[in-house]
């Protein structure tokens, strides 16, 4: 017998040997532990791939919201680094309650997280900065508003108009960006602030009155 | 319309959120008007600075990043991926305690780095025996890396099903050809699952089989005119690779079995893959 292994080629030998292995007793009990591993490998691969799937379809439905996201955190909070934590943990709570969404506007859906997300922080740290503080209504015979001429010639300064915004109420910012940036409808843009359409649009006009005037007093603080 | 009226339909009526009757009304009177209209005008003009001219500030592509490996490690899928010491059970990690509401960035970034740092390691470690001349030679390289590192990491499958039916579907929608998924459980190689891999600049299907309590990778790709057309059998380190092609796609099937084993796998995919 001898005789005919040596004359085998040597890779046969070795695949005898190798099945030979497998015939032990010893291996058969490491074996089994290893099968009992693979069962709870198995079962945790599945839990993942439940999980992993609805990833996909969270990111297929929510990352494309993600410019929309940051703009509106960065009007908020005015400063970058907040803007990216408060976008960062948006997701994090959207993806917890994702199960729970089944509506269709997944954009208006996330941007309200980011928006309770960004006034937490808010709070957190410029309480000042939530409400109007001024008084509407003294602004039009506040000083000398300027021109529609002249604000039409300034409309196009984009760091007055940056400037501008950033002096705005918060509830100003978001609803300018809101309407205009993300072109979103008073409903919308309603859903969104937990406010009726029509609260939507008399605070837009304020808004954009209240634009207006910040943008006529850095024009005459220019001259 | 008077002049209130239309005051205080201007903003719904820039907004486009006016009836069609309502917004008509609105339009006569602005052309008719010199003061509402000059009133309208600048109105536009807030709205185009704000739309136009105000900075858009889009996500940057650091922050893109960073959700998508937050969200990762949420569900726990970032965890051992090329850590040698995790062994072959995958160490699932626990839901990472919620942290302080705005402290996560940090956090993200030092397990980056430290994802970064290992993966520096383990490539330096692997590097020395990837200077050897051939393209197979460092293809094989990467197919034992591949090949180990999912069975390391709690990443051997990504769908886990013996099912041909679920697997090969699976693998379709997310590669841009379609594999052929066979079940061999009949011939003792059960099908554990498939897995979208990554192999030599090209994505890559790879099926998990199972042979007593050995692990065959196989990984499946169209052919390109880099592949070999002959068929290679090769041992390194302990593994050995078996590469054949059937005109359409190349097949490199890599386990730790014994190579009679593997060479029988190989001619049971080949003759089931002719079969079709």
């Amino acid at each position: 017998m001898q005789f005919v292994a040596e004359a085998q080629p040597i890779k046969n030998a070795m695949a005898a040997t190798l099945e030979a292995e497998y015939a032990f007793g010893a291996e058969d009990l490491e074996a089994r532990d290893k099968v009992v591993k693979f069962a709870v490998f198995q079962r945790h691969e599945e839990q993942g791939a439940a999980q992993e799937h609805e990833l996909a379809s969270f990111e297929a439905m929510m990352l494309p919201h993600m410019d929309a996201a940051h703009n509106l955190a960065r009007w908020l909070l005015r400063n970058e680094q907040d803007a990216q934590d408060v976008v960062q943990e948006a997701y994090l709570r959207a993806f917890k309650s994702f199960s729970g969404f089944h509506g269709s506007n997944g954009r208006a859906w996330l941007l309200t997280i980011v928006r309770n997300t960004s006034y937490t922080l808010l709070k957190k740290n410029r309480a000042a900065d939530l409400t109007t503080t001024f008084d509407e209504e003294v602004h039009a015979s506040g000083h000398q508003s300027s021109s529609p001429a002249t604000i039409l010639e300034h409309a196009e300064d984009a760091e007055l108009i940056k400037n501008a915004m950033n002096e705005l109420p918060a509830e100003f910012r978001e609803i300018l960006a809101l309407r205009h940036q993300e072109d979103l409808s008073y409903q919308e843009i309603g859903d969104i602030l937990k406010i009726p359409a029509g609260t939507v649009m008399s605070r837009l006009a304020r808004a954009r009155a209240k634009l207006r005037e910040y943008l006529s007093s850095q024009i005459s603080q220019e001259k | 319309m008077n002049c209130e009226e239309i005051k205080n339909l201007m903003d719904a009526y820039l907004d486009g959120e006016l009836d069609p009757v309502t917004s008509q009304k609105v339009e006569e009177h602005l052309r008719s008007c010199g003061n509402c209209e000059r009133a309208y005008e600048v109105e536009t003009a807030m709205a185009h600075a704000i739309r136009q001219t105000a900075p858009y500030y889009k996500a940057p592509i650091e922050l893109r990043e960073r959700i998508q490996f937050s969200l990762r490690e949420a569900i726990g899928a970032t965890s051992s991926h090329g850590t040698a010491g995790a062994g072959p059970l995958p160490v699932r990690r626990h839901q990472a305690a919620r942290r302080g509401v705005f402290f996560e960035m940090p956090w993200s970034w030092v397990a980056l780095a430290a994802a970064i740092v290992l993966g520096a390691i383990i490539g330096s470690t692997l590097s020395p025996r990837l200077q050897q001349p051939g393209s197979d030679q460092f293809l094989a390289t990467e197919l034992i890396a591949n090949h180990v590192r999912s069975l390391m990491a709690d990443h051997l499958t990504d769908v886990a099903s013996s099912d041909q039916h679920t697997v090969k579907p699976w693998l379709d929608t997310k590669l841009d050809f379609a594999a052929p998924v066979l079940d061999l459980s009949g011939d003792g190689f059960p099908l554990i699952g498939g897995r979208l891999d990554y192999l030599d600049n090209h994505s890559a299907a790879a099926l998990v089989y199972q042979r007593r309590k050995h692990f065959i990778n196989l990984f499946i790709w169209p052919t390109t005119s880099a592949d070999g057309k002959t068929q290679t059998t090769m041992a390194r380190e302990g593994y050995h690779l078996v590469r054949w092609t059937d005109g359409d796609f190349t097949y490199w099937a890599v386990s730790d079995v014994s190579l009679s084993d593997l060479q029988n796998f190989k001619q049971l995919i080949e003759q089931q893959t002719a079969r079709r």
